[in-house]
């Protein structure tokens, strides 16, 4: 069960003229949980397939343990696949779609018996080890196609959005579940998901793709604080974007001094020594609100728009006399700020908190623009 | 147009009790001249049948008098029973035959067709998936003249009689296995077999491992319908047909029954339950193996059941 590393040098896939992923590079380590993050059509399942076997790179290489295995047909790679739709045989009960590829390791009966009833045993489906996978819920039957991959000992276990067909609830709980269960048998996880609290909650890294690429890698907080572009800032959760003009270029020891609008701000994240025309990011829950007549560093005067009650916190719409609407979390503590619409404020971007990006309307997701909610900010009409 | 909406739910017999109270009152609602016509067709359409059985069992020589019931043209004429008429008896010899050997030749072929035609994903592919649907609505005479000419001025080495049928129906068969099976492979899709090879299994193991057992349902199917098709062939065997040896219950039923000949007509009878009941017996039988085959895959996922089948 050691090793588990996998390196991909500059793994490209074209189908016909379109080139599905372009030139990929990246190092995961043993025992890692790493996920490919992206919107559909962006290239990481393809990746997902290159690795299993199922898809011959255009060009490029994987290698898995050292070993190149990029020519490998399926069968012969130490790589094993939850799949979307599981994909469970539907001929065969639970114990027999378990044991299915221990047929091709050469095992004893005695020890498949207990390598099978280990596997349930893991993923807690013992007693339904005589059902059909058609008698059991999609939960059931992911965990059945969880254990059918674990059972044979892979180096690399390969999770296509394996929670994608499953309700939020059943979703929340299998995401614990899955963190913890890849923690116990220390096994490299490669996760593919278009989710970005799923790819949070789990990973130890994270890859952002866009258009067959990898934008971003890190940490879930880095990739979550740091993002490296507006793409990211956006994919990753709601996030205020904010078109502004750089005056003043910043360094590592000052900050970079920007026009939104008719207002100055200071901005300490991100690119500081961008010059021209940038975007500014800045999370909601970084926002804080003030009373209009309050003297507030690196703040913007605007309107309370509406607020929205989200339990824990509260989402406040503010039309920034800079043009644009930004969303702002406040938390629902004791002293409960209540901020009706209308009320004229003051928003307080915190230079700490607020990232200058490289202006490039190519990253800009087109295709996320219509789903993210009204807090996220457009340059206005 | 509510009621019509409601009747299917009335007909399946959901236990809700305003609906079934309105498929009642559109029930008595309907014209009853439309069940009078229903009525009217089905004894047109069954009864010539229903009597040709009945005096296959008649103890007496008439086809049209009642003189008690006996199994004499069955079994216990001496000599115009089926069982005794050396004609009669060779015809039912002969459609086994016939059905038999097709189905095992036909059924194999059609299957890797499919598969194949299915894997292959081109413009020649979907031409020849063309020409397999061609064969369903050719007229079966004209294969059959088709193929009796080339036999008699081309192909002369393949004697008219049983394995010229054979070759013949064998071809006429392979459209049933190859459509049926490509359509349970279409809505079958690519990812079991992907979860096989993902597992261990090299590209032929997850054929006969995955493929197969899913494939069975519909291979069934075709058996069943290529079997059936076999005993209820007319036009090709006999156009093929040699000699008396060659004759199949078909070609027997029509030249004794339409032109005369020594047989019994109640003996003729006989014969023809014997081939009815033959192809009842064989698609009852393989649709009741189907239901239970794709039980559990009814329940869940009506995309993986076979549309033809159980459709109705």
């Amino acid at each position: 069960m050691a090793g588990g590393t996998v390196t991909l040098n500059d793994l490209t896939k074209r189908f016909g003229s379109q080139c599905a992923v372009d030139g990929i590079c990246a190092e995961i380590t043993g025992g890692e949980f790493f996920s490919l993050l992206g919107p559909s059509g962006c290239g990481k399942t393809t990746t997902l397939r290159m690795l299993a076997g199922f898809e011959e790179p255009t060009s490029g290489a994987i290698v898995l343990d050292g070993a190149d295995v990029t020519h490998l047909p399926p069968n012969k790679r130490r790589v094993n696949t939850v799949f979307q739709h599981y994909a469970l045989f539907p001929f065969l009960d639970v114990r027999a779609n378990v044991a299915f590829g221990l047929r091709y390791q050469h095992c004893s009966k005695k020890e498949v018996s207990q390598r099978v009833g280990e596997a349930l045993d893991l993923v807690e489906l013992g007693p339904y080890h005589g059902r059909r996978p058609a008698q059991l819920s999609g939960g059931q039957q992911q965990r059945v196609a969880l254990a059918r991959a674990l059972v044979l000992r892979p180096s690399v276990l390969l999770l296509d959005e394996p929670l994608g067909a499953l309700d939020a609830r059943m979703r929340r709980t299998l995401q614990v579940e899955l963190k913890a269960l890849q923690e116990r048998v220390g096994i490299t996880f490669i996760y593919v998901t278009h989710d970005q609290s799923e790819a949070l909650t789990m990973s130890d890294r994270i890859a952002v793709m866009n258009r067959g690429r990898i934008v971003q890698v890190g940490r879930p907080r880095a990739v979550y604080d740091e993002p490296a572009d507006a793409y990211v800032a956006d994919f990753l959760g709601v996030s205020n974007l904010m078109d502004a003009v750089v005056r003043t270029p910043g360094s590592a020891a000052r900050p970079c001094a920007v026009m939104a609008g008719d207002f100055e701000l200071e901005a300490r994240g991100g690119v500081v020594d961008a010059t021209g025309l940038v975007r500014l990011a800045i999370r909601p829950e970084r926002v804080t609100l003030h009373g209009y007549r309050e003297s507030v560093a690196n703040a913007i005067p605007g309107l309370v728009e509406r607020t929205v009650f989200l339990g824990s916190a509260t989402q406040v719409m503010v039309h920034l006399a800079a043009g644009v609407t930004i969303q702002a979390l406040v938390a629902n503590g004791s002293e409960a700020a209540s901020w009706p619409a209308g009320t004229p404020v003051q928003a307080c971007l915190p230079p700490a908190a607020l990232r200058v990006l490289p202006c490039d309307p190519a990253a800009n997701p087109v295709e996320q623009a219509a789903a993210v909610p009204a807090g996220a900010v457009r340059p206005a009409p | 147009m509510t009621g019509g909406s409601l009747a299917p739910s009335a007909a399946t017999g959901v236990a809700l009790p305003g609906i079934s109270r309105l498929g009642r009152i559109r029930r008595l609602r309907r014209p009853s001249i439309l069940r009078g016509f229903v009525w009217l067709y089905l004894v047109w359409s069954l009864a010539p049948v229903a009597l040709a059985i009945l005096f296959s069992f008649n103890s007496g020589s008439s086809v049209t008098e009642w003189q008690g019931f006996s199994l004499r043209w069955y079994v216990g004429d001496p000599y115009y029973s089926v069982l005794h008429d050396p004609a009669l008896h060779q015809a039912v010899i002969q459609t086994v035959r016939l059905a038999v050997l097709t189905t095992v030749v036909a059924v194999p072929i059609g299957v890797l067709f499919a598969i194949g035609v299915h894997r292959w994903r081109s413009r020649q592919a979907s031409a020849w998936t063309f020409v397999m649907l061609l064969a369903f609505v050719m007229p079966e005479l004209i294969f059959g003249v088709g193929i009796f000419l080339l036999l008699t001025n081309l192909l002369t080495f393949i004697r008219l009689g049983t394995t010229a049928q054979f070759l013949a129906l064998v071809a006429w068969n392979i459209s049933w296995p190859a459509i049926i099976v490509r359509a349970r492979l279409q809505s079958i899709g690519a990812h079991y077999e992907e979860a096989a090879r993902d597992l261990g299994a090299s590209a032929t193991g997850a054929i006969r491992r995955v493929l197969l057992p899913l494939l069975f349902p519909a291979i069934f199917a075709s058996v069943v319908l290529v079997f059936a098709g076999v005993i209820d062939d007319f036009v090709i065997v006999d156009l093929l047909s040699s000699n008396a040896q060659s004759e199949p219950m078909s070609v027997i039923i029509y030249t004794l029954g339409a032109h005369g000949g020594s047989a019994a007509a109640p003996a003729l009878n006989a014969l023809a339950t014997v081939m009815l009941v033959m192809s009842i017996v064989t698609v009852a039988a393989g649709w009741a193996v189907y239901r239970r085959l794709t039980r559990g895959e009814r329940r869940r996922d009506e995309g993986l059941s076979l549309g033809p089948l159980t459709g109705a």
